[in-house]
């Protein structure tokens, strides 16, 4: 009983120019949501993206950062010999210290600053972490003033070249390698030697400590193990699920995107609606013609809201494709969490793509709704005689 | 044997209200109209010709009488099965054409058919016939702004013939046309009515279209006049 | 009748259509001057006066790194300093809470006047807080928040500090720009944090204004080459360092506002526009009943112009209101403020509005002077 798709279709596409601002405008709507979005899904999948799941993270009970938190020497010793950890061929456990210090460093444009994450590790440390590769230059030597930067990150800080020196804390410190941490939180981080992190920065406590359990089994008995424990202040949990909990920086992004989208939207509405009033007013004789030939007013009614909600999404299907060329480019921002400069990319997923569209469909169902109604409630013999 | 009533009137009445002013646009016609004829509804404008037009069409209703149509109380009928009995029962010509922009000649008069349940290969070959009867099939895919006035209201014809009703019903159907396409068109309604043996009912202010008709009606306020 | 009259009847002709309009002007205008608003929050933080004469001293690596609490003594030496207080931020979280919502900084009871001036509490507060080390002081804002009172407990978690503290609230401050604020005592911390020894930051108090620049350079030499270098700088200057950590979200928000009035623009105007070609014929008529072009251009622009006026003070005029009246702080939970409508910002919406007025009269103004009035008469739409 409902009239052809072409009719609908075709009436859009006949009103092109009419309707191409309305169009533009969803468009847009759609573009700025999907772009703000896919900065939160671009940071959600750079710490979600991070670890290795034999790993098990142990910090400070209520840090919530590896960076505030602090583990004594004392607490640390207790460690090492727990059964639960995994050993290497020559019988020695897979754990390592790490100490972890914010530094504030000149962005590449020399004129802002980062607080940027330096991490001091040991060799076993960047066993357990073998998502991070070397792409230029080589590893640091212990005991040397050296470093090794994420790659992504010398695009953004100054003297982070390779050969380039930096300055903190008085003393002088030589980029030797770049390193690539897959899209992960370890694209945000500086790593030096751990001892000579220690003793640069005057640091008596690490700030972390890394253990590789045997099996699943034996991760889930260490965390208990240490959970449990009254006398070590530690908490303990797999370190893909404590990468994967730090997004209290996406929400507010994703806070904003949504208010964004309904703001603009709002006025997406509006712009919708005086279309399709203006379609109706215009096809006022062709809706009586059609409730002569015997098609019903809810086939009307159906009809505009098809008709909204298909302009809105080629609106939407424009949007889409307005924001994909951001899919990918890298930026930063400070990270709520480590309280350190942050680098992810846009990411553009399927899902969120769908998300866009199916907001642009809301829109124009949502504009078309009264002018629809008017049009199917209008009394045949006045639709006839509209000029 | 004596030709039946398609339609018969009773003291049809249709009063409705502008503004505060309550306008009387039929005063207690009655009618009968045989089968097959070709009556032109003839009256000055404000006469209420189109309103009885409109009655007998099923698109409003009377205040007052009766009017039945092949025997159908027009008035007992609710809007949803008005507009089934309008889709197999009565073929609309306007003055203006009202033919869909968006839609080729064949999909215009397609469009009665796409409430039916016939098949599309039924549709296609109802459609071809209609058009061939109006002598068009050769423009079927042309839209309606790709033809000229005579050929679009002789689209609107075939439209108003597809579903093969009883009834057909046209309003001023030469108003916009020349006096050649005004011809063609007068004289497809004419074989309609001898030849199909449809009923049409034609509503006129030129003296010269309602020649074409088997008998004329006036109309003058609202009431019968006498012819 | 008189223009103005024949104008507006013209403009209200289509009721729907108008409100439409204004609707999304006044819409587009809120959100552009939410926007506006909250960039300007984000990247100026409010002036403060109390902060002409205060001087914030970090560790030179980051303000991570602590200070050993030796340097005091150094720094009460440097002529032009008035006072020093050891400034450590606590970083606790509020009893169970999940999120820090206000800030708590551990200093100098004594020089909370000398240094910390602008805030205003009864005598007698002040002297409770000096005499009881669990003591503290919290601001009016968040003392509203929690509900809490004077004797009323502050249980506190630290996200730095391997501790948890309880607090005795002995006074409610207010009159500063940030009314949020919870100040103790640095022994305390020291003894519950085991830092004893170090500082998060020093808090300096310069006697005069022209010997600022003098005060801040002798601190940073005074350090140099030491175990702890620092970092001198007007608390401002260390207020704006913050900002520039946010990095590119300040261009983010800049460019979705650029987005957000494009948008508006291109939708309202597209809206004006149709609304005004709706009436080609009656433009028509008037051009052959002798209005010149120049008559008709202008009754064009002084429509949408007049519905780009209304839906700007809708618009504008509903955001001045809202943020004047609702207490931003309380409706974002501290996240925000202040949200001031300044002056600038309603001169730019009120900018972004005139233009609107005027592009939208672009397209129909050409395509009336186009077309000729026999085409305009012909009009049937």
């Amino acid at each position: 009983m409902a009239l052809p798709i072409k009719y609908n279709i075709r009436n859009v596409i006949v009103r092109w120019r009419a309707t191409l601002a309305t169009i533009l405008g969803v468009a847009l709507v759609v573009a700025v949501y999907m772009l703000v979005q896919s900065l939160a899904v671009g940071l959600e999948q750079s710490s979600g993206n991070t670890g290795d799941p034999r790993n098990v993270m142990i910090v400070r009970k209520g840090s919530t950062a590896e960076s505030s938190s602090q583990i004594t020497r004392e607490q640390f010793r207790l460690l090492p010999y727990l059964p639960q950890i995994a050993r290497d061929s020559q019988g020695r456990p897979y754990v390592s210290a790490d100490v972890i210090v914010l530094i504030n460093l000149l962005r590449r444009d020399l004129k802002a600053e980062a607080h940027v994450l330096v991490r001091g590790i040991s060799p076993v440390g960047m066993k357990l972490r073998p998502q991070v590769r070397l792409v230029g230059g080589r590893w640091f030597d212990p005991g040397k003033r050296e470093v090794v930067v994420s790659r992504r990150l010398a695009a953004r800080i100054g003297h982070f070249e390779i050969g380039d020196t930096f300055k903190t804390g008085g003393k002088a410190l030589t980029v030797v390698g770049w390193l690539e941490g897959g899209q992960s939180a370890f694209d945000s981080e500086v790593w030096m030697d751990a001892d000579e992190a220690r003793s640069l920065f005057y640091r008596e406590n690490y700030s972390s400590v890394l253990v590789r359990a045997r099996d699943d089994a034996a991760a889930a008995g260490l965390i208990d193990r240490i959970e449990s424990d009254k006398r070590l202040p530690l908490q303990a949990l797999p370190e893909v699920k404590y990468y994967s909990a730090q997004t209290m920086t996406a929400m507010p992004i994703k806070i904003l995107g949504d208010f964004l989208a309904t703001a603009m939207s709002i006025g997406a509405v509006f712009a919708a609606m005086n279309t399709m009033y203006a379609s109706v007013g215009s096809r006022t004789r062709e809706i009586g013609t059609l409730r002569v030939l015997g098609y019903r007013r809810r086939t009307i009614l159906l009809s505009f809201l098809i008709e909204g909600a298909f302009l809105a999404l080629v609106g939407g299907v424009l949007g889409c494709l307005l924001s994909l060329p951001m899919h990918g480019y890298s930026t930063g921002t400070i990270s709520f969490e480590s309280f350190s400069e942050t680098v992810f990319q846009f990411r553009i997923t399927p899902w969120l793509a769908a998300k866009g569209l199916t907001f642009s469909v809301i829109v124009g169902v949502a504009g078309s709704l009264l002018p629809a109604v008017r049009a199917s409630r209008l009394p045949v013999i006045v639709a006839l005689k509209a000029v | 044997m004596a030709p039946s009533n398609i339609v018969s009137i009773r003291e049809l009445s249709k009063v409705y209200q502008q503004g505060e002013i309550n306008v009387t646009a039929l005063n207690r016609i009655s009618l009968d109209i045989q089968t097959g004829e070709f009556l032109a509804l003839m009256g000055p404008s404000g006469s209420g010709k189109s309103t009885l037009l409109h009655i007998l069409a099923g698109i409003d209703r009377p205040t007052g009488g009766t009017c039945h149509v092949q025997g159908i109380d027009l008035a007992q009928l609710n809007e949803s099965d008005l507009a089934d009995w309008r889709n197999q029962n009565v073929g609309f010509v306007f003055q203006t054409f009202n033919l869909i922009p968006v839609l080729t000649a064949f999909e215009n008069v397609e469009l009665p058919l796409l409430l039916t349940q016939m098949s599309g290969r039924h549709r296609r070959q109802q459609v071809s016939t209609a058009l061939a009867l109006v002598g068009l099939d050769d423009r079927q895919h042309h839209l309606p702004r790709q033809l000229s006035g005579g050929q679009e209201q002789r689209v609107a014809i075939a439209r108003a013939l597809v579903t093969d009703p009883s009834l057909v019903v046209a309003d001023e159907p030469t108003g916009n046309l020349d006096s050649h396409s005004a011809q063609e068109v007068l004289t497809i309604l004419q074989s309609l009515s001898r030849t199909a043996g449809k009923t049409v009912i034609m509503v006129t202010h030129d003296p010269k279209a309602a020649a074409y008709g088997s008998r004329s009606v006036h109309l003058e306020k609202g009431e019968l006049a006498d012819s | 009748m008189t223009t103005l009259t024949f104008i507006t009847k013209n403009a209200l002709r289509n009721k729907r259509r108008a409100l439409l309009c204004i609707l999304s002007v006044a819409v587009s205008l809120f959100l552009l001057v939410t926007l506006l608003v909250a960039l300007r929050e984000v990247t100026v933080p409010p002036e403060d006066i109390g902060a002409a004469l205060r001087v914030v001293v970090r560790n030179k690596i980051s303000f991570t790194n602590p200070l050993p609490a030796r340097q005091r003594a150094v720094i009460e030496r440097i002529p032009g300093v008035a006072a020093v207080s050891p400034f450590s931020w606590f970083g606790g979280k509020y009893k169970n809470e999940e999120m820090m919502t206000f800030g708590q900084f551990a200093m100098d009871p004594k020089l909370i006047r000398p240094i910390f001036g602008e805030a205003k509490m009864p005598e007698e507060q002040y002297q409770a807080f000096e005499a009881d080390q669990t003591a503290c002081i919290i601001g009016k804002l968040t003392a509203e928040k929690y509900q809490l009172k004077i004797g009323d407990r502050l249980p506190l978690t630290s996200i730095i500090y391997p501790c948890s503290i309880e607090l005795k609230i002995a006074g409610i401050y207010e009159g500063t720009i940030d009314d949020r604020n919870a100040l103790f005592h640095h022994k305390y911390l020291d003894e519950a944090g085991g830092s004893d020894g170090w500082v998060g930051m020093w808090w300096v108090k310069v006697r005069s204004i022209e010997e600022m620049p003098r005060v801040t350079d002798s601190i940073n030499r005074a350090f140099a080459n030491s175990s702890a270098e620092v970092r001198a700088e007007t608390e401002r200057a260390f207020q704006l360092s913050f900002v520039s950590m946010w990095g590119n979200i300040k261009i983010l928000v800049h460019s979705i506002c650029s987005v957000v009035v494009f948008t508006l623009m291109l939708v309202t105007a597209s809206t004006m526009s149709m609304a005004i070609r709706e009436r080609f014929r009656e433009l028509a008529v008037l051009k052959a009943l002798g209005f010149r072009r120049r008559e008709l251009f202008a009754f064009i622009l002084a429509e949408s112009f007049g519905l780009a006026a209304v839906g700007a003070v809708l618009g504008i005029g509903a955001a001045w209101v809202f943020y004047t009246q609702i207490s931003i702080a309380k409706l974002t939970q501290g996240i925000f403020i202040t949200f001031e409508v300044t002056p600038k910002i309603i001169g730019q919406a009120a900018l972004v509005a005139a233009s609107l007025g005027i592009v939208a009269s672009i397209a129909p103004s050409i395509a009336v002077a186009r077309t000729s009035v026999v085409d305009g008469l012909r009009t049937l739409d």
